[in-house]
């Protein structure tokens, strides 16, 4: 992706101060259009999936694993399913708190998953990985 | 099972008489099987999982005793396995011993001493090796939670520490205050869950951990102490509160567990309210009558989805991202409610409210 080129963001954590802060992180490396956030994964995946006409920017997802109701896991799984023609407009990055050898070691079972970023964000980290 | 019980002893032999003597003998201290071959043996080891003491003779026409006891060994481990035999035949003894893992080993003719003492020191045997089963089966399901609280720990205490982490680090170059004051307030829900789970934790060890005291029960005065904690923290606002209690005669019960259970339910049903209805309530009614103490806790909240209602109870699950909870408090209200022997029974209809039906028995006064 070139450096200067924005994308939009979907933000999908439980914790209502981790999609603030994830929110602010973002509008303040410059690089984002639309942020929408999301306590609730399935609301997120409903909207992915109706929204298949391909846009011009790409969209970020950042998303939480442990939540109620659906999970991060599953929400990649779910996601997976999805028509490569919706997919291809997305990137998944998955944000944890977790520490948890076994969580680390399934997020790169996943094929569309593309990091692992440790929470909080920083601005530092997020701007390395717009810029690759 | 106790060193008092009746046992249950299945006999087996081809000999029809050995088998009318053996049940004459003993009927009357022991539930006694008799059994005239293999078939019928394993007929009521199926039907009767708590024979506790299997005797068996060696020579019958189709199968050896201590080859009988190799197979049921397999399939019935538990069973203190003993063989009759009237041959001195040292080498079935040996493979009885070695294959079928047997426990005595009665001459025949038997004398009634030899086979009351085998039955008997037997009958030991079996009851330290279930007890030790049983402790077993404590201390294995005491590793799975330990094993699940050590991963939520790193989830429960470690993400609302990152989200102030995460905050601090934002407000360093925040110069708007309102947008600092609303940081302020996220950062003051994140440390109060954190207060919160912390505070579960204790509950649970309490439960666990904590011994049954029969206390007298007053359950206007814990009612108030409960909800003095929940106006300081600013919870009841907006909610309409009414409390009745019918309470004829003393209630003895564990103070600890029913404050456990009445702060639960009550904090749950402040904490998931319906955001945009004007008429919130939550209504708690309080009756003991005839030594059971029946607690209802009504409310027209949020209500819990058909999907989600069996999971409720369970460890660490949570039903709705909207509002925020550790995924502990009914667990310990269900844990608390068990070890007073009491029960839960839950109505909720989604986006309409919840009523909890709690009944506990009363305890007898001062027992512990």
């Amino acid at each position: 992706m070139a450096q200067n080129k924005k994308s939009n963001f979907i933000v999908i954590d439980d914790s209502k101060l981790d999609c603030f802060i994830a929110e602010k992180v973002i509008k303040n490396t410059g690089l984002s259009e639309a942020i929408t956030s999301y306590v609730n994964a399935i609301e997120a995946l409903e909207v992915i999936r109706e929204n298949i006409a391909p846009g011009e920017l790409h969209t970020i997802i950042l998303v939480d694993i442990q939540m109620p109701i659906m999970n991060g896991f599953q929400f990649v799984e779910a996601f997976e399913e999805l028509p490569d023609e919706v997919k291809t407009n997305y990137s998944i990055y998955v944000i944890s708190s977790s520490i948890n050898d076994r969580d680390l070691n399934r997020v790169n079972t996943y094929a569309s998953v593309k990091q692992f970023l440790n929470k909080p964000l920083n601005s530092n980290t997020l701007c390395a990985l717009l810029q690759k | 099972m106790t060193i008092r019980d009746k046992i249950k002893v299945l006999y087996i032999d081809d000999e029809q008489n050995n088998l009318v003597g053996f049940k004459a003998t003993f009927r009357f201290d022991y539930t006694i099987f008799i059994a005239s071959d293999v078939q019928q043996a394993y007929t009521y080891l199926k039907a009767n999982p708590d024979i506790c003491i299997v005797l068996c003779d060696q020579r019958m026409p189709e199968i050896t005793g201590s080859k009988f006891f190799e197979e049921m060994r397999e399939e019935y481990p538990e069973p203190v396995r003993m063989l009759i035999t009237g041959y001195a035949d040292i080498e079935s003894v040996i493979e009885a011993v070695n294959k079928g893992h047997i426990f005595r080993y009665i001459k025949k003719p038997w004398t009634d001493a030899d086979v009351r003492s085998a039955i008997e020191e037997g009958k030991k045997y079996y009851i330290s090796n279930s007890l030790l089963a049983a402790k077993n089966k404590e201390l294995q399901s005491a590793y799975d939670e330990l094993g699940k609280f050590t991963y939520s720990v790193t989830h429960d205490l470690r993400g609302p520490l990152l989200s102030v982490i995460g905050a601090i680090d934002l407000a360093r170059d925040m110069d708007d205050l309102p947008e600092i004051r609303s940081l302020l307030n996220m950062m003051d829900d994140a440390v109060k869950k954190l207060d919160e789970f912390i505070r579960n934790t204790h509950e649970y060890y309490n439960l666990k951990r904590g011994k049954i005291v029969s206390e007298d029960i007053d359950f206007n005065r814990i009612i108030a102490d409960t909800t003095s904690i929940f106006k300081i923290s600013g919870r009841m606002e907006n909610v309409k509160f009414t409390a009745n209690v019918m309470q004829n005669g003393s209630f003895y019960s564990d103070e600890t567990s029913i404050k456990i259970i009445l702060n639960n339910l009550l904090s749950n049903a402040f904490k998931f309210q319906r955001k945009n209805i004007s008429d919130k309530f939550v209504d708690l009614n309080i009756k003991v009558e005839n030594g059971i103490a029946e607690i209802l806790v009504r409310d027209n909240g949020i209500g819990i989805h058909e999907s989600h209602i069996d999971n409720i109870f369970t460890m660490f699950y949570r039903a709705t991202s909207e509002t925020p909870g550790s995924g502990f408090g009914l667990y310990n209200v269900k844990d608390a409610i068990n070890r007073l022997n009491g029960n839960i029974k839950v109505q909720s209809t989604f986006n309409e409210g919840t009523l909890f039906i709690v009944s506990i028995p009363g305890m007898a006064n001062g027992t512990k």
